[in-house]
Protein backbone atom coordinates (compact mmCIF):
# COMPACT_ATOMS: atom_id res chain seq x y z
CA UNK A 1 0.00 0.00 0.00
CA UNK A 2 1.42 3.66 -1.28
CA UNK A 3 1.47 5.69 1.78
CA UNK A 4 2.91 8.84 -0.13
CA UNK A 5 2.31 9.24 -4.16
CA UNK A 6 3.54 12.45 -5.88
CA UNK A 7 2.85 12.99 -9.55
CA UNK A 8 4.27 15.87 -11.28
CA UNK A 9 5.07 17.63 -8.62
CA UNK A 10 6.40 21.11 -8.69
CA UNK A 11 7.06 24.32 -6.96
CA UNK A 12 8.97 27.61 -8.19
CA UNK A 13 10.08 30.09 -6.16
CA UNK A 14 10.01 33.53 -7.37
CA UNK A 15 13.69 35.44 -5.82
CA UNK A 16 14.21 39.10 -5.48
CA UNK A 17 17.27 40.14 -7.61
CA UNK A 18 19.42 43.48 -7.47
CA UNK A 19 22.08 44.93 -9.67
CA UNK A 20 25.54 45.65 -7.94
CA UNK A 21 25.81 48.91 -6.59
CA UNK A 22 23.96 51.69 -5.23
CA UNK A 23 22.85 52.59 -8.47
CA UNK A 24 20.68 48.98 -8.67
CA UNK A 25 19.24 49.42 -5.52
CA UNK A 26 17.86 52.73 -6.49
CA UNK A 27 16.71 50.90 -9.69
CA UNK A 28 15.72 47.99 -7.74
CA UNK A 29 12.88 50.07 -5.44
CA UNK A 30 10.92 51.30 -9.03
CA UNK A 31 11.71 48.43 -11.14
CA UNK A 32 12.00 45.68 -8.67
CA UNK A 33 13.20 42.35 -10.67
CA UNK A 34 12.61 39.09 -9.94
CA UNK A 35 13.81 35.51 -11.18
CA UNK A 36 11.77 32.47 -11.27
CA UNK A 37 13.84 29.42 -9.95
CA UNK A 38 12.11 25.97 -10.43
CA UNK A 39 13.16 23.97 -6.67
CA UNK A 40 11.11 21.20 -7.80
CA UNK A 41 10.38 20.02 -11.55
CA UNK A 42 7.43 17.68 -12.11
CA UNK A 43 8.83 14.82 -9.97
CA UNK A 44 6.54 12.05 -9.21
CA UNK A 45 7.28 8.77 -6.78
CA UNK A 46 5.49 6.51 -4.67
CA UNK A 47 6.31 5.42 -0.84
CA UNK A 48 4.92 2.11 0.46
CA UNK A 49 3.97 1.56 3.58
CA UNK A 50 7.04 0.43 5.87
CA UNK A 51 9.16 1.67 3.41
CA UNK A 52 12.99 3.37 4.25
CA UNK A 53 13.81 5.63 1.52
CA UNK A 54 16.53 7.96 1.25
CA UNK A 55 15.62 10.96 -0.83
CA UNK A 56 19.13 12.61 -1.23
CA UNK A 57 20.44 14.80 -3.17
CA UNK A 58 23.38 18.32 -3.29
CA UNK A 59 22.40 21.61 -1.77
CA UNK A 60 19.88 23.33 -3.53
CA UNK A 61 18.74 20.28 -4.76
CA UNK A 62 14.76 20.54 -3.70
CA UNK A 63 14.67 18.17 -1.14
CA UNK A 64 13.61 19.79 2.08
CA UNK A 65 11.17 21.69 -0.48
CA UNK A 66 9.42 18.28 -1.53
CA UNK A 67 9.45 17.39 2.63
CA UNK A 68 7.68 20.47 3.05
CA UNK A 69 5.09 19.97 0.15
CA UNK A 70 4.46 16.70 1.19
CA UNK A 71 4.09 17.56 5.33
CA UNK A 72 2.14 20.51 4.19
CA UNK A 73 4.21 23.32 4.90
CA UNK A 74 4.46 24.44 1.30
CA UNK A 75 2.01 24.73 -1.32
CA UNK A 76 3.10 23.29 -4.48
CA UNK A 77 2.53 24.96 -7.67
CA UNK A 78 1.89 22.09 -9.98
CA UNK A 79 1.14 18.48 -9.90
CA UNK A 80 -0.10 16.15 -6.89
CA UNK A 81 0.88 15.37 -3.86
CA UNK A 82 -1.01 12.63 -1.30
CA UNK A 83 -0.15 11.34 1.52
CA UNK A 84 -1.64 8.17 3.76
CA UNK A 85 -4.83 9.78 1.67
CA UNK A 86 -4.86 13.31 2.27
CA UNK A 87 -3.67 16.08 0.29
CA UNK A 88 -0.99 18.26 2.28
CA UNK A 89 -1.51 21.28 1.64
CA UNK A 90 -5.64 20.98 1.90
CA UNK A 91 -5.78 19.06 5.15
CA UNK A 92 -2.12 19.98 6.83
CA UNK A 93 -4.01 19.85 10.74
CA UNK A 94 -5.59 16.28 10.01
CA UNK A 95 -2.30 15.26 8.19
CA UNK A 96 -0.19 16.47 11.19
CA UNK A 97 -2.03 13.83 13.71
CA UNK A 98 -0.32 10.73 11.58
CA UNK A 99 2.72 11.91 10.49
CA UNK A 100 6.16 13.21 12.15
CA UNK A 101 8.60 15.35 11.41
CA UNK A 102 12.60 15.82 12.99
CA UNK A 103 14.03 18.71 11.29
CA UNK A 104 17.92 18.28 12.38
CA UNK A 105 18.86 21.67 12.02
CA UNK A 106 15.33 23.21 13.86
CA UNK A 107 14.66 22.58 17.41
CA UNK A 108 10.87 21.65 18.14
CA UNK A 109 11.59 21.36 21.79
CA UNK A 110 11.27 24.36 24.32
CA UNK A 111 14.24 24.67 25.60
CA UNK A 112 13.81 25.86 28.65
CA UNK A 113 11.50 22.96 29.72
CA UNK A 114 12.69 19.47 30.87
CA UNK A 115 12.28 16.99 28.15
CA UNK A 116 9.13 15.23 30.27
CA UNK A 117 7.27 18.61 30.15
CA UNK A 118 8.12 18.77 26.32
CA UNK A 119 6.09 15.49 26.11
CA UNK A 120 3.44 16.32 28.12
CA UNK A 121 3.06 19.33 25.81
CA UNK A 122 3.49 17.83 22.55
CA UNK A 123 0.86 14.99 23.90
CA UNK A 124 -1.70 17.62 24.58
CA UNK A 125 -0.78 19.50 20.80
CA UNK A 126 -1.78 15.78 19.85
CA UNK A 127 -4.76 15.39 21.47
CA UNK A 128 -3.57 11.73 23.77
CA UNK A 129 -5.67 11.32 27.00
CA UNK A 130 -3.71 11.82 29.96
CA UNK A 131 -2.97 7.89 30.69
CA UNK A 132 -2.15 6.95 27.47
CA UNK A 133 0.56 10.18 27.10
CA UNK A 134 2.11 8.50 30.68
CA UNK A 135 2.11 5.59 29.08
CA UNK A 136 3.75 6.58 25.90
CA UNK A 137 6.04 8.59 27.17
CA UNK A 138 7.46 5.65 29.40
CA UNK A 139 7.34 3.42 26.47
CA UNK A 140 9.59 5.52 24.45
CA UNK A 141 11.88 6.81 27.42
CA UNK A 142 12.45 3.47 27.97
CA UNK A 143 13.32 2.95 24.13
CA UNK A 144 15.90 5.79 23.64
CA UNK A 145 16.73 5.30 27.18
CA UNK A 146 15.89 8.90 27.82
CA UNK A 147 15.52 8.17 31.97
CA UNK A 148 18.77 9.74 32.87
CA UNK A 149 18.29 12.93 31.48
CA UNK A 150 14.51 13.01 30.86
CA UNK A 151 13.66 16.04 34.18
CA UNK A 152 16.50 18.24 33.21
CA UNK A 153 16.03 21.37 31.18
CA UNK A 154 16.43 20.80 27.34
CA UNK A 155 18.96 23.80 27.41
CA UNK A 156 21.38 22.05 29.26
CA UNK A 157 21.55 18.54 27.68
CA UNK A 158 24.03 17.43 24.73
CA UNK A 159 22.95 17.69 21.15
CA UNK A 160 22.80 14.04 21.46
CA UNK A 161 20.17 13.22 24.22
CA UNK A 162 18.47 16.47 22.48
CA UNK A 163 18.03 14.87 19.09
CA UNK A 164 17.31 11.47 20.91
CA UNK A 165 14.22 13.97 22.51
CA UNK A 166 13.40 15.48 19.17
CA UNK A 167 12.89 12.31 17.67
CA UNK A 168 10.54 11.22 20.63
CA UNK A 169 8.29 13.85 20.30
CA UNK A 170 7.80 13.33 16.85
CA UNK A 171 7.00 10.16 18.03
CA UNK A 172 4.44 10.91 20.99
CA UNK A 173 1.32 10.54 18.63
CA UNK A 174 2.20 7.36 17.20
CA UNK A 175 3.07 8.93 13.41
CA UNK A 176 3.01 6.42 10.63
CA UNK A 177 5.26 8.50 8.52
CA UNK A 178 8.38 9.84 10.11
CA UNK A 179 10.16 12.82 8.00
CA UNK A 180 13.73 13.21 8.86
CA UNK A 181 15.87 15.81 7.42
CA UNK A 182 19.42 15.45 8.49
CA UNK A 183 18.93 13.81 11.89
CA UNK A 184 22.19 12.96 12.62
CA UNK A 185 23.45 16.65 11.84
CA UNK A 186 26.54 17.43 14.03
CA UNK A 187 26.45 14.28 16.28
CA UNK A 188 29.57 12.11 16.75
CA UNK A 189 29.82 8.58 14.92
CA UNK A 190 28.83 6.70 18.59
CA UNK A 191 25.59 8.76 19.18
CA UNK A 192 25.30 8.72 15.03
CA UNK A 193 25.20 4.84 15.32
CA UNK A 194 22.58 4.67 18.27
CA UNK A 195 20.15 7.42 16.56
CA UNK A 196 19.92 5.20 13.37
CA UNK A 197 20.07 1.74 15.59
CA UNK A 198 16.68 3.57 17.61
CA UNK A 199 15.12 4.55 13.91
CA UNK A 200 15.86 0.77 12.40
CA UNK A 201 13.96 -0.62 15.38
CA UNK A 202 10.84 1.79 14.82
CA UNK A 203 10.76 0.58 11.54
CA UNK A 204 10.99 -2.90 12.72
CA UNK A 205 8.76 -3.16 15.81
CA UNK A 206 6.22 -0.13 14.74
CA UNK A 207 6.45 -0.47 10.67
CA UNK A 208 6.86 3.28 10.71
CA UNK A 209 7.60 4.46 7.26
CA UNK A 210 10.95 6.58 7.14
CA UNK A 211 11.98 8.90 4.33
CA UNK A 212 15.51 10.08 5.18
CA UNK A 213 16.98 12.91 3.98
CA UNK A 214 20.94 13.10 4.86
CA UNK A 215 24.41 14.36 3.18
CA UNK A 216 25.67 11.61 5.49
CA UNK A 217 26.31 9.03 3.88
CA UNK A 218 26.65 6.31 6.60
CA UNK A 219 22.53 7.03 8.01
CA UNK A 220 21.43 6.23 4.21
CA UNK A 221 23.79 3.34 3.55
CA UNK A 222 23.02 1.96 7.17
CA UNK A 223 18.89 2.62 7.19
CA UNK A 224 17.68 2.63 3.45
CA UNK A 225 16.75 0.04 1.33
CA UNK A 226 15.63 2.35 -1.55
CA UNK A 227 17.00 5.76 -2.59
CA UNK A 228 15.87 8.62 -4.79
CA UNK A 229 18.54 11.39 -5.79
CA UNK A 230 17.15 14.88 -7.17
CA UNK A 231 19.14 17.34 -8.92
CA UNK A 232 18.18 20.81 -10.04
CA UNK A 233 14.72 19.64 -8.71
CA UNK A 234 14.51 16.24 -10.54
CA UNK A 235 14.85 12.87 -9.46
CA UNK A 236 17.71 11.62 -11.74
CA UNK A 237 17.89 8.19 -9.97
CA UNK A 238 14.93 6.22 -7.83
CA UNK A 239 16.44 2.87 -7.12
CA UNK A 240 16.91 -0.30 -4.84
CA UNK A 241 20.52 0.66 -2.65
CA UNK A 242 21.04 -3.04 -3.56
CA UNK A 243 20.72 -2.44 -7.12
CA UNK A 244 23.08 1.13 -6.67
CA UNK A 245 25.93 -0.66 -4.99
CA UNK A 246 25.42 -4.11 -7.81
CA UNK A 247 25.46 -1.54 -10.44
CA UNK A 248 28.42 1.02 -9.15
CA UNK A 249 30.16 -1.38 -7.60
CA UNK A 250 32.18 -3.43 -10.44
CA UNK A 251 34.97 -0.73 -10.25
CA UNK A 252 37.31 -1.57 -7.25
CA UNK A 253 39.99 0.58 -5.47
CA UNK A 254 43.44 -1.22 -5.28
CA UNK A 255 45.84 0.66 -3.17
CA UNK A 256 49.43 -0.84 -3.24
CA UNK A 257 52.52 0.03 -1.99
CA UNK A 258 55.86 -0.78 -3.51
CA UNK A 259 59.60 -1.10 -2.36
CA UNK A 260 60.82 0.68 -5.26
CA UNK A 261 58.96 2.78 -8.17
CA UNK A 262 58.10 0.65 -10.72
CA UNK A 263 56.40 1.42 -14.25
CA UNK A 264 52.69 2.00 -13.83
CA UNK A 265 50.13 -1.00 -14.95
CA UNK A 266 48.41 -0.04 -18.38
CA UNK A 267 45.45 -1.41 -20.05
CA UNK A 268 41.78 -0.73 -21.04
CA UNK A 269 39.66 -0.65 -17.41
CA UNK A 270 41.74 0.78 -15.69
CA UNK A 271 42.92 4.40 -14.56
CA UNK A 272 45.58 5.69 -11.95
CA UNK A 273 43.93 7.85 -9.79
CA UNK A 274 46.58 9.04 -7.79
CA UNK A 275 50.77 8.09 -7.60
CA UNK A 276 53.11 9.16 -5.05
CA UNK A 277 56.38 7.47 -5.53
CA UNK A 278 56.33 4.18 -4.92
CA UNK A 279 52.89 4.36 -3.66
CA UNK A 280 49.52 3.89 -6.25
CA UNK A 281 46.11 4.10 -6.48
CA UNK A 282 44.30 2.35 -9.14
CA UNK A 283 40.45 2.44 -10.27
CA UNK A 284 40.15 -1.20 -11.87
CA UNK A 285 36.72 -1.45 -13.93
CA UNK A 286 35.86 -5.18 -13.87
CA UNK A 287 33.02 -4.92 -16.27
CA UNK A 288 36.39 -4.61 -18.41
CA UNK A 289 39.16 -6.52 -16.96
CA UNK A 290 38.87 -8.93 -14.10
CA UNK A 291 40.52 -8.23 -11.07
CA UNK A 292 43.11 -11.00 -11.08
CA UNK A 293 43.93 -9.72 -14.81
CA UNK A 294 44.67 -6.46 -13.20
CA UNK A 295 46.54 -7.38 -10.64
CA UNK A 296 48.59 -10.07 -12.75
CA UNK A 297 49.80 -6.58 -14.60
CA UNK A 298 51.24 -5.27 -11.07
CA UNK A 299 55.22 -6.87 -10.55
CA UNK A 300 54.26 -9.05 -7.56
CA UNK A 301 58.29 -8.76 -6.31
CA UNK A 302 58.22 -5.37 -5.11
CA UNK A 303 54.54 -5.46 -3.62
CA UNK A 304 55.17 -4.51 0.27
CA UNK A 305 50.89 -4.35 1.10
CA UNK A 306 48.10 -3.93 -1.03
CA UNK A 307 44.49 -3.08 -0.73
CA UNK A 308 40.98 -3.90 -2.75
CA UNK A 309 37.97 -1.52 -1.61
CA UNK A 310 34.82 -0.96 -3.31
CA UNK A 311 34.34 2.38 -4.49
CA UNK A 312 32.81 4.68 -1.72
CA UNK A 313 29.43 5.14 -1.98
CA UNK A 314 29.75 9.02 -1.40
CA UNK A 315 31.93 8.92 -4.52
CA UNK A 316 28.62 7.15 -6.35
CA UNK A 317 26.69 9.54 -5.05
CA UNK A 318 28.58 12.29 -5.82
CA UNK A 319 29.46 11.06 -9.38
CA UNK A 320 25.75 10.77 -10.02
CA UNK A 321 25.60 14.22 -8.72
CA UNK A 322 27.74 15.12 -11.52
CA UNK A 323 26.31 13.82 -14.51
CA UNK A 324 22.73 15.20 -13.60
CA UNK A 325 24.78 18.71 -13.24
CA UNK A 326 26.00 17.45 -16.94
CA UNK A 327 22.72 16.43 -18.11
CA UNK A 328 20.91 19.81 -17.14
CA UNK B 1 -8.94 24.49 23.82
CA UNK B 2 -7.22 21.55 26.05
CA UNK B 3 -3.75 22.23 23.79
CA UNK B 4 -4.08 25.98 23.98
CA UNK B 5 -4.51 25.86 27.61
CA UNK B 6 -1.46 23.44 27.23
CA UNK B 7 0.41 26.00 25.27
CA UNK B 8 -0.49 28.55 28.40
CA UNK B 9 0.65 26.82 30.72
CA UNK B 10 4.07 25.96 29.04
CA UNK B 11 4.85 29.47 28.13
CA UNK B 12 3.74 30.57 32.06
CA UNK B 13 6.36 27.76 33.85
CA UNK B 14 9.02 28.78 30.72
CA UNK B 15 8.42 32.51 31.83
CA UNK B 16 8.68 32.06 35.73
CA UNK B 17 12.19 31.53 35.39
CA UNK B 18 12.20 35.37 34.29
CA UNK B 19 10.12 36.96 36.69
CA UNK B 20 13.75 38.64 38.30
CA UNK B 21 14.21 39.97 34.45
CA UNK B 22 10.43 40.94 34.76
CA UNK B 23 11.51 42.92 37.64
CA UNK B 24 14.24 44.91 36.67
CA UNK B 25 11.73 46.68 33.81
CA UNK B 26 9.51 48.32 37.19
CA UNK B 27 13.13 50.64 36.74
CA UNK B 28 12.08 52.42 33.66
CA UNK B 29 8.54 52.34 34.48
CA UNK B 30 8.94 54.00 37.99
CA UNK B 31 11.15 56.78 36.23
CA UNK B 32 8.20 57.34 33.40
CA UNK B 33 5.33 57.62 36.06
CA UNK B 34 7.79 59.82 38.04
CA UNK B 35 8.27 61.94 35.13
CA UNK B 36 4.32 62.28 34.09
CA UNK B 37 3.30 62.90 38.01
CA UNK B 38 5.85 66.06 38.32
CA UNK B 39 4.61 66.86 34.81
CA UNK B 40 0.63 66.78 35.91
CA UNK B 41 1.46 68.49 39.16
CA UNK B 42 3.05 71.52 37.06
CA UNK B 43 -0.14 71.63 35.02
CA UNK B 44 -2.64 71.51 37.42
CA UNK B 45 -2.78 75.17 39.23
CA UNK B 46 -5.60 73.72 41.80
CA UNK B 47 -6.28 70.35 42.80
CA UNK B 48 -10.17 71.43 42.28
CA UNK B 49 -8.88 72.26 38.79
CA UNK B 50 -10.18 69.80 35.55
CA UNK B 51 -8.16 69.27 32.07
CA UNK B 52 -10.57 67.59 29.46
CA UNK B 53 -12.90 66.63 32.23
CA UNK B 54 -10.32 64.72 34.49
CA UNK B 55 -8.84 65.84 37.95
CA UNK B 56 -5.43 65.50 38.80
CA UNK B 57 -5.54 62.21 40.58
CA UNK B 58 -8.10 60.56 37.99
CA UNK B 59 -5.53 62.35 35.27
CA UNK B 60 -2.07 60.82 36.80
CA UNK B 61 -3.97 57.29 37.48
CA UNK B 62 -5.42 57.28 33.89
CA UNK B 63 -1.77 57.26 32.80
CA UNK B 64 -0.43 54.65 35.55
CA UNK B 65 -3.00 52.32 34.00
CA UNK B 66 -2.48 52.76 30.72
CA UNK B 67 1.31 52.38 31.10
CA UNK B 68 1.09 49.72 33.47
CA UNK B 69 -0.72 48.11 30.63
CA UNK B 70 1.79 48.95 28.02
CA UNK B 71 4.61 47.68 29.89
CA UNK B 72 2.76 44.78 31.23
CA UNK B 73 2.00 43.46 28.20
CA UNK B 74 5.00 44.41 26.48
CA UNK B 75 6.70 41.59 24.33
CA UNK B 76 7.94 40.59 20.76
CA UNK B 77 6.50 37.47 20.41
CA UNK B 78 3.17 39.37 18.43
CA UNK B 79 5.79 41.73 16.43
CA UNK B 80 9.31 40.65 16.02
CA UNK B 81 8.94 37.58 16.60
CA UNK B 82 6.25 36.55 14.47
CA UNK B 83 7.59 38.44 11.52
CA UNK B 84 11.13 36.84 11.85
CA UNK B 85 9.33 33.59 11.76
CA UNK B 86 7.50 34.58 8.68
CA UNK B 87 10.66 36.07 6.56
CA UNK B 88 12.94 33.65 7.90
CA UNK B 89 10.74 30.52 7.27
CA UNK B 90 11.09 29.20 10.61
CA UNK B 91 6.91 29.37 10.79
CA UNK B 92 7.34 26.26 8.85
CA UNK B 93 8.43 24.43 11.71
CA UNK B 94 5.64 25.91 13.95
CA UNK B 95 2.88 25.36 11.59
CA UNK B 96 3.36 21.23 11.04
CA UNK B 97 1.31 20.77 14.44
CA UNK B 98 -2.14 20.21 15.23
CA UNK B 99 -2.55 23.55 15.88
CA UNK B 100 -3.93 27.29 14.42
CA UNK B 101 -0.29 29.29 14.11
CA UNK B 102 -2.07 32.42 14.98
CA UNK B 103 -3.66 31.19 17.81
CA UNK B 104 -0.83 29.43 19.18
CA UNK B 105 1.41 32.96 18.98
CA UNK B 106 -1.78 34.81 20.84
CA UNK B 107 -1.65 32.21 23.48
CA UNK B 108 2.16 32.18 23.95
CA UNK B 109 1.77 36.30 24.08
CA UNK B 110 -1.02 35.83 26.57
CA UNK B 111 0.78 33.52 28.93
CA UNK B 112 3.53 35.57 28.99
CA UNK B 113 1.46 39.14 29.79
CA UNK B 114 0.02 36.95 32.06
CA UNK B 115 3.11 36.81 34.75
CA UNK B 116 4.14 40.75 33.49
CA UNK B 117 0.69 42.24 34.09
CA UNK B 118 -0.16 41.37 37.53
CA UNK B 119 3.54 42.21 38.61
CA UNK B 120 2.96 45.62 37.07
CA UNK B 121 -0.79 46.20 38.14
CA UNK B 122 0.92 45.63 41.78
CA UNK B 123 3.44 47.97 40.97
CA UNK B 124 0.98 50.56 39.61
CA UNK B 125 -0.90 50.11 42.50
CA UNK B 126 1.86 50.60 44.92
CA UNK B 127 2.72 53.40 43.61
CA UNK B 128 -0.40 55.23 43.01
CA UNK B 129 -1.42 54.74 46.64
CA UNK B 130 1.60 56.29 48.12
CA UNK B 131 2.43 58.87 45.42
CA UNK B 132 -1.04 60.34 44.39
CA UNK B 133 -3.76 58.99 46.81
CA UNK B 134 -6.95 56.99 46.57
CA UNK B 135 -9.11 57.72 43.45
CA UNK B 136 -11.91 59.72 44.07
CA UNK B 137 -15.12 58.12 43.54
CA UNK B 138 -13.09 54.63 43.32
CA UNK B 139 -15.47 51.61 43.65
CA UNK B 140 -14.28 48.39 43.86
CA UNK B 141 -17.11 46.53 41.83
CA UNK B 142 -16.12 49.31 39.07
CA UNK B 143 -12.66 47.88 38.97
CA UNK B 144 -14.15 43.81 39.05
CA UNK B 145 -16.40 45.17 36.01
CA UNK B 146 -13.70 46.71 33.89
CA UNK B 147 -11.00 43.40 34.13
CA UNK B 148 -12.53 41.75 31.39
CA UNK B 149 -12.79 45.39 29.31
CA UNK B 150 -8.83 45.14 30.07
CA UNK B 151 -8.27 41.57 28.89
CA UNK B 152 -10.45 42.38 25.33
CA UNK B 153 -8.30 45.22 25.19
CA UNK B 154 -5.28 43.51 25.56
CA UNK B 155 -6.11 40.81 23.07
CA UNK B 156 -7.76 43.09 20.45
CA UNK B 157 -3.71 44.92 20.65
CA UNK B 158 -2.22 41.58 20.27
CA UNK B 159 -5.00 40.91 17.44
CA UNK B 160 -4.06 43.84 15.72
CA UNK B 161 -0.32 43.93 15.71
CA UNK B 162 -0.01 40.28 14.96
CA UNK B 163 -2.41 41.26 12.03
CA UNK B 164 0.36 43.76 11.19
CA UNK B 165 3.56 41.06 11.34
CA UNK B 166 1.53 39.03 9.01
CA UNK B 167 1.84 41.40 6.32
CA UNK B 168 5.86 40.20 6.64
CA UNK B 169 4.30 37.29 3.93
CA UNK B 170 4.05 40.20 1.34
CA UNK B 171 6.55 42.78 2.69
CA UNK B 172 10.35 42.56 3.86
CA UNK B 173 9.93 44.14 6.86
CA UNK B 174 6.46 44.84 8.60
CA UNK B 175 8.55 47.01 11.72
CA UNK B 176 7.73 50.40 10.41
CA UNK B 177 4.12 50.07 10.33
CA UNK B 178 4.21 47.81 13.55
CA UNK B 179 6.47 51.15 14.71
CA UNK B 180 3.97 53.64 13.50
CA UNK B 181 0.39 51.45 15.25
CA UNK B 182 2.73 51.30 18.59
CA UNK B 183 3.08 55.24 18.70
CA UNK B 184 -0.70 56.56 17.74
CA UNK B 185 -1.22 53.60 20.37
CA UNK B 186 0.96 55.65 22.93
CA UNK B 187 0.30 59.15 22.01
CA UNK B 188 -3.38 58.67 21.89
CA UNK B 189 -4.80 57.08 24.61
CA UNK B 190 -1.90 55.91 26.12
CA UNK B 191 -0.24 58.98 27.76
CA UNK B 192 -3.19 61.10 26.84
CA UNK B 193 -6.59 60.66 27.29
CA UNK B 194 -8.89 61.00 23.47
CA UNK B 195 -10.60 64.37 25.04
CA UNK B 196 -7.44 65.83 25.71
CA UNK B 197 -7.14 66.04 21.93
CA UNK B 198 -9.14 68.33 19.74
CA UNK B 199 -13.14 68.15 19.53
CA UNK B 200 -13.11 67.30 15.88
CA UNK B 201 -10.56 64.64 16.10
CA UNK B 202 -12.05 62.70 19.24
CA UNK B 203 -14.66 61.49 16.70
CA UNK B 204 -12.12 59.84 14.51
CA UNK B 205 -10.15 58.01 16.83
CA UNK B 206 -13.05 56.92 18.74
CA UNK B 207 -13.65 55.08 15.44
CA UNK B 208 -10.41 53.77 16.07
CA UNK B 209 -9.09 50.65 17.47
CA UNK B 210 -7.15 52.40 19.75
CA UNK B 211 -10.37 53.65 21.98
CA UNK B 212 -10.99 50.28 22.90
CA UNK B 213 -7.39 49.20 23.48
CA UNK B 214 -6.32 51.43 26.26
CA UNK B 215 -8.66 54.37 26.29
CA UNK B 216 -12.05 52.48 27.33
CA UNK B 217 -10.35 49.93 30.37
CA UNK B 218 -8.26 52.89 31.70
CA UNK B 219 -11.43 55.46 31.39
CA UNK B 220 -13.68 52.66 33.32
CA UNK B 221 -11.59 52.48 35.97
CA UNK B 222 -10.82 56.09 36.84
CA UNK B 223 -14.59 57.33 36.22
CA UNK B 224 -16.74 54.41 35.94
CA UNK B 225 -20.10 54.55 34.22
CA UNK B 226 -22.76 51.53 32.93
CA UNK B 227 -23.17 53.40 29.94
CA UNK B 228 -19.54 53.82 28.96
CA UNK B 229 -19.23 50.06 29.99
CA UNK B 230 -21.52 48.84 27.16
CA UNK B 231 -20.47 51.28 25.04
CA UNK B 232 -16.84 49.79 24.86
CA UNK B 233 -17.87 46.36 25.36
CA UNK B 234 -19.85 46.63 22.38
CA UNK B 235 -16.83 48.24 20.06
CA UNK B 236 -14.61 45.31 21.81
CA UNK B 237 -16.85 42.93 20.57
CA UNK B 238 -16.56 44.78 17.21
CA UNK B 239 -13.53 45.13 16.67
CA UNK B 240 -11.93 41.76 18.11
CA UNK B 241 -14.74 40.22 15.32
CA UNK B 242 -12.73 42.59 13.02
CA UNK B 243 -9.43 41.63 13.82
CA UNK B 244 -9.57 37.98 14.38
CA UNK B 245 -11.40 37.91 10.90
CA UNK B 246 -8.63 40.14 9.17
CA UNK B 247 -6.07 37.47 10.79
CA UNK B 248 -7.37 34.34 9.66
CA UNK B 249 -7.96 35.84 6.59
CA UNK B 250 -4.05 37.28 6.20
CA UNK B 251 -2.54 34.02 7.64
CA UNK B 252 -4.62 32.24 5.07
CA UNK B 253 -3.49 34.06 2.44
CA UNK B 254 0.04 34.95 3.26
CA UNK B 255 0.39 30.85 4.19
CA UNK B 256 0.08 30.12 0.18
CA UNK B 257 2.97 32.68 -0.04
CA UNK B 258 5.40 31.31 2.09
CA UNK B 259 9.12 31.00 0.80
CA UNK B 260 11.42 28.73 3.06
CA UNK B 261 14.88 29.14 2.35
CA UNK B 262 17.25 26.70 2.71
CA UNK B 263 15.84 23.85 1.45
Amino acid sequence: MNVIETENLSKTFRVKQKEKGIAGSMRSIFHPQTQEIPAVNHISFQVEEGEMLAFIGPNGAGKSTTIKMLTGILYPDGGRAEVLGLDPSRKRKQLAYKIGTVFGQKEQLWTHLTPYDNFRFFSAVYDLPDREAEARIQELSDTFELSGFINTPVRNLSLGQRIRCEIVASLIHRPRILFLDEPTIGLDPVVKENIRSLIRQMNRELHTTIFLTSHDIGDIEKLCKRIIIVNNGQIVLDDSMSHLKYHYLNRKILEIKQQEETPLPSAKGITVLKQNGSHIKLEVDTGIIRINDALRLINAEHVEDITISNVPLENIITEIYKSADIGA
Amino acid sequence: MRKYAVIYRSVLMENLQYAMNIAFGFISYFIFIYVFICLWNYMYASPEELIAGYTKEQMIWYVMITEGMWFGTRSGTVTRQAATDIRNGNIAYLMNKPYHYTLYILTKYTAEWGIRLPMYAALSISMGLTMVGRLPGFRLVSLLATLPVILLGITINAVFKLCISLISFWIEDSNPFQWIYDKLILVIGTIFPVEIFPAALQPVFRLTPIYTVCYGPAKLVVDFSWEKFLEIVAAQIIYLAVGCGLMFFLYGKGVKKLHVNGG
